[in-house]
């Protein structure tokens, strides 16, 4: 029969358009909102103030000599025993010094041609290790 | 003939305004904001960052972090301005008191950079009052350390 024939189908054959500036809209949202600026990293310290110096007794200090080809030497406080170590051992012996004296600081003296990274080295050991007393100082005579 | 008359003629522009390039705007708002947004940032200098496992990241506000850069031949760059080592504390003295002391020194220290030039600094920064800082270093990882 002719009149079935007639009939359409009155879906639209074009895609809707309408909605594209929803989409759009959304997108832009969730890239605004997951979007993060990379931040900076680092190790933080808090440098002494200027007038601030403070006398510790020997016996909580530990030395750490960094001479200029990278090599660490430590000395505990009065003794001049000398002990010589690679940046990264620190962490062990710092967690293993403080677990014997919670008052302990460390000096980290570095020598004035050593390249900074080693300083940097060191001090990422102690960080490494929970070290919080740390004093930065360079090596003298 | 089957004339009906002028009267029934309509106007064929539709009464809808056409939303279909609302898309368009949009994506031309987008690219607009996103070629002229400009962070202010300070151009990096070529150094060679040190690193450590332990770095965290700085807590602080972008806007609270002052980067100093030094070079390995000891020169110093501050808000892409070269100063001299003595000129530091000076330079810094003044961003520090405006920061009502929330500044962090964000000391960006070529590797390579003698020791004696890191100690000078950290003497400028403390007569300048400056007592957080950050030296920023690249994140080391732990596989890479242990190869070592």
């Amino acid at each position: 029969m002719a009149v079935l024939n007639k009939k359409k189908s009155k879906v639209s054959g074009e895609v809707p358009m309408s909605s594209t500036a929803d989409i759009a809209f959304l997108l832009l949202i969730f890239f605004l909102v997951t979007t993060v600026f990379p931040k900076d990293k680092g190790l933080a310290i808090v440098l002494p103030e200027q007038s601030e110096e403070v006398a510790v007794s020997q016996k909580n200090i530990l030395h750490l000599i960094i001479q200029s080809s990278g090599i660490v030497e430590v000395k505990r406080g009065e003794s001049q025993q000398i002990q010589t170590m690679r940046p990264q051992e620190i962490e062990g012996l710092w967690r293993q010094e403080v677990a014997a004296n919670p008052n302990l600081i460390a000096a980290v003296k570095t020598h004035p041609d050593a390249p900074y990274k080693f300083m940097v080295d060191v001090l990422d050991a102690l960080h490494s290790a929970n070290a919080e007393r740390i004093s930065l100082q360079i090596l003298e005579g | 003939m089957g004339m009906k008359g002028g009267f029934q003629k309509r106007s064929k522009a539709s009464e809808e305004i056409p939303s279909s390039s609302l898309a368009d705007i949009a994506f031309l708002l987008l690219i607009f904001f996103m070629v002229t947004t400009v962070f202010p940032r300070d151009r990096e200098r070529p150094i060679n960052w040190a690193e450590a496992a332990a770095a965290q990241k700085i807590d602080e506000k972008t806007k609270n972090i002052l980067n100093l850069w030094i070079q390995k031949d000891g020169q110093i760059f501050i808000n892409d301005q070269r100063y001299a080592m003595e000129e530091v504390s000076q330079v810094i003295a003044p961003l520090y008191a405006q920061s009502e002391r929330a500044l962090v020194i964000s000391i960006r220290g070529d590797r390579d950079t003698p020791y004696i030039l890191m100690d000078q600094l950290q003497k400028e920064l403390v007569a300048a009052g400056v007592v957080r800082v950050v030296f920023a270093t690249a994140l080391e990882q732990r596989m890479q350390r242990e190869r070592r």
